[in-house]
């Protein structure tokens, strides 16, 4: 799985949450905040995604994540593990 | 001095109607809801026919809404975002009150939010989802939705709904098992009367039940629909002697209650006053229906609203097709206002809607306000062979009828007993 599938995963689980959003307005550099998500939509698209990667990361290590880059590349290192 | 109380908005959602107009059109002809369980359940169950709200779309119902000239631009938006993914419950009680919110003329006129209170209807509000989500959850807890810790309350829809309506006044859930709906309309009555609120939103909340709830009630014997399975319109028969229990129903209703002095002001159309309301206890945990506990309600409600029993001309029966319920409600109605029953149509309206469970007591209020205003009775469509004679059950057709002062009953597992008196508006 490359980064730019982990991208595609963890737009289509933001604009599930977020309907107001297209995908082409999601930046990789941007927040989910920038986006306008809230602290539960923020982790509805973290688990969302998480769940279709098939990934399981202990919440607390997301806390280091500032963008959604930070969360392609935490998702695609754990992917690959 | 008491502030008299007013209804100035109703909205539902049902299996016999997705609005107030076409719920009237179906209490008119006696379309009965009650078919085979559309989504058969896994694991099967022994419940197979129910009166379930079908066809609908929550999305497309808020793309109707975009294009109402009533509703504020953006409003639809804010809806998506608090309950596109709420669960089915949560839905229901929005649509009802966007049409009952709409009705009372409170989108384009709108009132001090402090001055305006929630009341939603109902306890166990979020079985089915919860159910839903079990099987899942089994297998990969830590993929369950964040959203879980808000769905799973009942306060939920407090919430929800006051954010989307702008309610800042009180606000909170009333559980009374069947008689939720009749509760929560007696505690906006008296939120009002006490003047800590102008206007108060009363919701009845969809029961909508897992397989487990209906598998519970099946066993604990409660439920109908053995001999008529293959005629499921047939199997909610209140006082027929062929009743056998309750069938299932699902339906969100909503009442806007108003201050008299405030709907005046406003200038907006008073379809009703509650005029009294009673809510007694049997000091019993168990199922059965208490004779003693049902007088006490309804003359309670007929005293706190100064009625005579011999005012009152329709009684809007808890009727739910179960022979022991039937039997003692009637025998209740009958000390009560003693030979007068003769004179005092009786109809039930679960055997059009099913048992709508927390919801029922707003439902049949609203069926008993619509009857009202429309001066008819609506048909008692399976009532054959009444287990009683002297009383005066509506028929299997329409019947024309003056009624200004009406009396609608709920009664709960657990020994709640309700009663509400609503009256034409002088």
């Amino acid at each position: 799985m490359s980064k730019e599938s982990v991208f595609q995963v963890i737009k289509e689980s933001i604009v599930d949450i977020l309907p107001e959003i297209s995908t082409n307005q999601i930046e990789i550099a941007l927040s989910l905040q920038d986006l306008g998500a809230n602290s539960i939509d923020r982790m509805d698209i973290i688990i969302r995604s998480m769940e279709s990667l098939g990934v399981k990361i202990p919440l607390v290590e997301l806390a280091r994540v500032s963008n959604i880059q930070g969360l392609v590349d935490l998702f695609y290192e754990r992917a690959r593990a | 001095m008491k502030e008299r109380v007013v209804v100035t908005g109703m909205g539902v959602i049902s299996s016999i109607g997705k609005n107030i107009n076409e719920f009237t059109a179906s209490l008119k002809v006696g379309r009965s809801g009650i078919g085979r369980i559309y989504n058969a359940f896994d694991p099967p169950i022994s419940v197979s026919i129910a009166a379930e709200i079908q066809g609908i779309s929550f999305d497309a119902y808020l793309e109707g809404c975009a294009y109402s000239t009533e509703i504020p631009p953006g409003f639809t938006n804010e809806v998506k975002q608090c309950a596109r993914r709420a669960p089915f419950a949560v839905q229901g009680s929005i649509t009802a009150a966007i049409e009952a919110w709409s009705h009372a003329q409170l989108f384009k006129n709108t009132l001090a939010p402090e001055r305006v209170g929630i009341i939603i209807a109902g306890n166990n509000l979020t079985e089915h989802y919860q159910y839903g989500l079990y099987e899942k959850f089994k297998q990969t807890p830590e993929y369950l939705s964040p959203t879980y810790a808000l769905h799973y309350l009942d306060t939920d829809q407090v919430g929800i709904l006051s954010q989307i309506f702008k309610i800042r006044g009180e606000g909170f859930t009333v559980g009374g098992a069947s008689a939720s709906g009749n509760i929560g309309i007696l505690k906006g009555f008296q939120l009002i009367q006490l003047g800590l609120v102008d206007v108060c939103m009363v919701i009845g909340s969809m029961a909508h039940l897992s397989p487990m709830e209906l598998q519970g009630f099946y066993n604990i014997g409660a439920m109908g629909g053995k001999r008529f399975i293959n005629e499921p319109e047939k199997a909610c028969r209140p006082f027929d002697r062929e009743h056998e229990g309750f069938i299932y129903g699902q339906a969100s209703g909503c009442l806007v209650l108003e201050s008299f002095k405030s709907a005046s002001a406003r200038e907006v159309s008073k379809l009703a006053e509650i005029s009294g309301g009673a809510l007694v206890l049997d000091g019993n945990h168990l199922s059965d229906p208490n004779e003693a506990g049902e007088i006490r309600a309804m003359e309670t409600a007929l005293n706190q609203a100064l009625i005579d029993t011999y005012d009152v001309n329709y009684i809007n029966t808890h009727g739910t097709s179960s022979p022991k319920g039937d039997e003692i409600e009637l025998k209740a109605i009958r000390k009560v206002f003693k030979r007068k029953t003769l004179d005092i149509w009786i109809n039930a309206t679960k055997a059009l809607t099913g048992h709508c469970l927390y919801s029922a007591g707003v439902i049949e209020a609203i069926a008993t306000i619509i009857q009202m205003n429309e001066g008819f009775v609506h048909p008692n469509i399976n009532l054959d062979n009444p287990i009683e004679s002297d009383f005066k059950f509506s028929g299997k057709e329409l019947t024309k009828a003056s009624i200004p002062i009406a009396l609608s009953n709920s009664f709960g597992f657990g020994g709640i007993n309700t009663s509400i008196v609503l009256q034409k508006v002088k």
